[in-house]
């Protein structure tokens, strides 16, 4: 059931990116105050809880665009070899991207 | 209207480039089908053409044809319900043509075949040798019984867009027999058919356009099924689906109704 799992997780992350990013949304751009300041963003920098979120936010973000892409892709014919070759070449992007993008909240923390 | 006017593909392999369309003037009858009119053609005006036709009933499903853009079976649409009298008839998309409007539907059986369209039954011995009949109520008769029309005309395969993009995908047809037969009490093969459908080019490139559904002349929704299809996968998946029990055995009663008598031959 390799496919289906991947699909319930592809789910299960949509779920989750539409908590994470409204919290993200709420907070950063809705909600009252000076959430933008340097003070604001210093502080959510430096609280575990935010840390958490943020990187969840970038798993689930990743994985939910990253299996997306890999649907659109398989629309054309490809060869199960060639499937192969995808899904790899999309974890090794997906990690680079994580190791990245997640440096810098870390760093920061 | 007086008249029809039919542009219809030709393309012999071979011969032929690429497929072309002749135009062809007929008389207009009322109560004419695009598969009448066809005959017309072969009749009276050109006996070259070559199309697949068998019932006339849209039982059979042989006469799938492209009617103005549309998959449809030539002898289930009246000219009258087209609201125009220029009609253009070509093969069905998604399927090679072998001449003419006939195409090959070999892809289609193949990729039927592969989901194992049969009752996969749990007791090998009763499947070959029946000493009684499966009890099968009304409701698990419902369950599945609007996917067992299906007469294989492969509409839903050439109206399908991901068909198109993916030769490889099984497609509306196959996908929705796994369902028709998981649904089916009889069956002990779900798991057998959802391995040969969670692959790349299986049960989750569907996007649900629902051009499938649209196309099928006997009613049988495939978008429907493929989606109920998607769900029973998930909760099977996650071991949420509920274990089903074996059907029930209805013993056929000893003794037989006293036999009718045959009356004497009226001619000795």
């Amino acid at each position: 059931m390799k496919e289906t799992r991947l699909k319930i997780l592809q789910y299960i992350t949509g779920i989750g990116l539409f908590f994470f990013a409204g919290t993200h949304l709420i907070v950063s751009h809705l909600s009252s105050g000076e959430p933008t300041t340097w003070e604001s963003v210093s502080g959510r920098a430096a609280s575990a809880g935010w840390l958490t979120l943020y990187l969840l936010l970038l798993i689930f973000g990743l994985y939910h665009g990253l299996h997306g892409l890999r649907t659109i892709i398989l629309e054309f014919s490809f060869p199960n070899y060639a499937v192969r070759v995808l899904d790899w070449a999309l974890v090794v992007i997906g990690i680079a991207i994580f190791g990245y993008a997640a440096y810098i909240p870390i760093s920061a923390f | 209207m007086q008249e029809l006017t039919f542009k219809v593909q030709r393309y012999t392999p071979g011969q032929d480039k690429e497929p072309y369309l002749q135009e062809f003037t007929i008389p207009f009858t009322e109560g004419m089908t695009v598969l009448d009119c066809l005959i017309y053609i072969k009749e009276k005006v050109d006996n070259t053409l070559s199309f697949r036709s068998s019932c006339r009933m849209g039982i059979c499903g042989s006469c799938g044809v492209l009617v103005n853009n549309f998959p449809m079976l030539a002898c289930h649409t009246p000219v009258e319900e087209l609201q125009t009298d220029r009609i253009e008839v070509r093969s069905l998309p998604n399927f090679p043509i072998i001449r003419d409007l006939v195409a090959s539907l070999d892809l289609l059986f193949e990729k039927h075949k592969s989901i194992k369209p049969y009752i996969i039954s749990s007791d090998i011995r009763e499947a070959e040798e029946p000493t009684a009949e499966y009890v099968q109520s009304r409701e698990e008769l419902e369950s599945y019984v609007q996917f067992a029309y299906c007469v294989k005309c492969g509409l839903c395969m050439a109206a399908c867009p991901t068909v198109a993009t993916d030769a490889l995908f099984l497609g509306p047809q196959p996908l929705g027999q796994v369902y028709r037969y998981c649904t089916d009490r009889r069956d002990m093969g779900a798991k057998e058919r959802f391995h040969e459908v969670d692959s790349p080019h299986g049960v989750w490139l569907c996007h649900l356009a629902g051009a499938c559904s649209e196309a099928c002349p006997k009613g049988v929704d495939p978008a429907l099924a493929i989606q109920l299809l998607k769900r029973a996968m998930v909760f099977d998946s996650m071991r949420l689906a509920k274990k089903r029990q074996p059907v029930t055995l209805a013993h056929l009663p000893v003794e037989s109704k006293p036999k009718i008598e045959v009356p004497e031959f009226t001619v000795k």
